[in-house]
């Protein structure tokens, strides 16, 4: 909790993160000390060509693996000392992903995709349903509700991820390739609804894309090459 | 539960197969606890259908009748002894060959007195003046043999004694060790198989006793070794083989079922390593998605079982109609499906040890 007067941490900061992996008989640094912060309410786009390690950034900002060396600060608080148990709780309340085509489970409606976060987070079965209802509502899908996801379209689908992740609350959201399977004016409407998201809500955001759509709603723009990040300039889109 | 019950309801063909496996061996388990009872039951039916509380057996001999010989001194101690009932039984084993040209047959051949309380048991269904009302002057068969074409007055010849009998009646005596029972007198047992040499002896003291009798006293005063009419059926041939057998087929089944379904979940596991990867990318703990699993193997294993079990106790019951000796046993088939739970249970474990080692981060298709 920060004092009186000083300014709220970013929910979401990195500090000198790097990761590297085995390759052959020598190491492949994927993130090279990197650091940023990301304030509620923000978009951060990262690009990067294929194996730059944009999905790698995300493992470690979400928390789903470990970096060698350095560190990730949720609301301004270090994790790299926290026992597995806790980190699984910080993702559970704090972090939220959406994924490149969907990641749905299969035996499960649209609602009940949500429902298990509930579940998940012992909420109370029908305050989660009630919720889990009003964010489908919130992203179009009010109508198919208990469809499965073999009988949803790429879009619908993505749009279930987008709700999914915000049924937690959480502070973080981190979007991996969300465009990427799918056509010009969906990746439009998707891209939209994650940034309508971001502000309503206050989340500070990580789009990872190998596309341009998602910089339209960007308010800093990353490009990863080499393990390092470089800062591209972007026509100048305040935070609200 | 939340995701295990949903995907039993929607995607319940993936589970038919080993869902159908833990069925037959459900099946087969039941089957072979009903033929292992029907075997022992057979084996025994003739002890147990007798009105005795316990038996008193020479010392060391096991509870076989063939190894324990007492004598009237022992017989004499027992009668002494308040509360209890006690009187002598001769049992072995004989070939009786038919007088009339018939198929001989095998006898256990049980002397007892006329004026015993075991006599109420081969009276049972015997014809009228079959006794001089002092000696039972012939065989009271079991009614099997009546079954196979034996007829009250067929007389037959036991077999290196020369001593003919009548048959003078039937009753639902039973086997002992799979050999149908023959009653006889027991001046006439002993006359069979020693001859002019019996000198009062005979094989064991049949007993009813009181709950609560002292009879480690009573051993020591008769010099015997009583055993209750339950341990008794050790004793009778074939009985610890047929058991020891029959447990170690359905020890093997139990096994091969656990590996089964072992197989089956870690093929399942392995197959949904994203899925499990997503779960603990959504906060889910470990521990949570071990419950979800194994709630699912559960109701799977236990809803085989069930079915298995119950097909099993249709198929005992159509074959109890006919020759095999097969029996339905509630308490058995309970234990057996129970068993075979656990171990299904137990077999899947291995298999969820690999859903702790799966990192949440495959769920960005990232490798550690």
């Amino acid at each position: 909790m920060s004092a009186v007067g000083e300014p709220a941490a970013p929910p979401l900061g990195l500090r000198d993160l790097t990761v590297a992996v085995p390759d052959g008989d020598r190491t492949r640094t994927l993130l090279d000390r990197v650091s940023f912060d990301v304030a509620a309410g923000e978009i951060l786009v990262v690009t990067g060509g294929s194996g730059s390690g944009k999905s790698t950034l995300l493992a470690a900002a979400g928390l789903l693996r470990r970096p060698d060396s350095g560190e990730v600060l949720i609301n301004g608080a270090p994790t790299s000392s926290l026992s597995e148990r806790r980190r699984t709780s910080l993702r559970r309340r704090d972090i939220a992903i959406v994924y490149q085509a969907a990641n749905l489970l299969p035996a499960l409606t649209a609602i009940e995709q949500l429902e298990i976060i509930g579940h998940i987070n012992r909420e109370k079965r029908s305050e989660a349903r009630l919720r889990a209802e009003s964010l489908l509502v919130e992203v179009g899908l009010g109508e198919r509700l208990h469809q499965l996801p073999g009988k949803m379209s790429g879009g619908e689908r993505q749009r279930v991820g987008i709700a999914r992740a915000l049924m937690a609350g959480p502070s973080v959201l981190l979007a991996d390739e969300p465009t990427a399977s799918l056509d010009k004016g969906l990746s439009t409407q998707i891209s939209e609804l994650i940034a309508v998201q971001t502000e309503r809500r206050g989340l500070a955001t990580i789009i990872v894309s190998h596309d341009e759509t998602p910089l339209s709603h960007a308010h800093r723009h990353l490009h990863l090459a080499g393990g390092r990040l470089d800062e591209v300039e972007l026509a100048a889109r305040p935070l609200s | 539960m939340f995701l295990a019950l949903r995907e039993l309801r929607r995607t319940w063909r993936r589970f038919v197969l080993v869902g159908l496996v833990v069925l037959l061996v459900a099946t087969l388990s039941t089957v072979l606890t009903g033929l292992a009872n029907g075997l022992v039951t057979d084996g025994i039916s003739g002890l147990r259908s007798l009105p005795l509380t316990h038996l008193a057996f020479a010392p060391h001999a096991d509870a076989t009748f063939s190894r324990s010989t007492l004598d009237r001194k022992a017989l004499d101690e027992w009668r002494q002894e308040p509360g209890a009932e006690s009187t002598p039984i001769g049992v072995s084993f004989v070939n009786a060959a038919s007088e009339s040209g018939g198929p001989s047959i095998d006898l256990a051949l049980f002397g007892i007195d006329v004026d015993s309380f075991l006599y109420s048991e081969a009276h049972q269904g015997s014809s009228s003046g079959s006794t001089d009302g002092e000696r039972l002057n012939g065989l009271v068969l079991s009614h099997e043999l009546e079954e196979d074409g034996v007829e009250i007055g067929d007389r037959y010849r036991i077999d290196g004694t020369g001593t003919s009998l009548p048959v003078i009646g039937f009753t639902f005596g039973g086997t002992y060790g799979h050999v149908p029972i023959a009653y006889t007198d027991l001046s006439i047992w002993q006359q069979a198989l020693y001859g002019d040499d019996a000198k009062g002896r005979f094989s064991a003291i049949a007993l009813r006793l009181p709950p609560g009798f002292d009879v480690a006293a009573a051993d020591r005063r008769a010099g015997t070794e009583t055993l209750t009419k339950e341990e008794a059926y050790s004793g009778s041939p074939g009985f610890s083989a047929e058991t020891a057998t029959m447990t170690l087929i359905r020890a093997f089944l139990l096994v091969i079922s656990a590996l089964i379904v072992g197989a089956f979940f870690t093929v399942l596991t392995v197959q949904r390593t994203r899925q499990i990867g997503l779960l603990k990318a959504m906060g889910a703990s470990s521990s949570y998605v071990l419950r979800d699993g194994i709630g699912q193997i559960t109701a799977v294993v236990v809803l085989s079982t069930a079915a298995g079990a119950l097909t099993g106790a249709a198929i005992i019951a159509l074959l109890s109609r006919g020759d095999v000796p097969i029996e339905l046993s509630l308490p058995g088939v309970l234990s057996s499906a129970g068993l075979l739970v656990a171990t299904g249970i137990i077999g899947s474990l291995f298999a969820f040890r690999r859903i702790t080692r799966v990192e949440p981060a495959i769920a960005l298709g990232v490798e550690q």
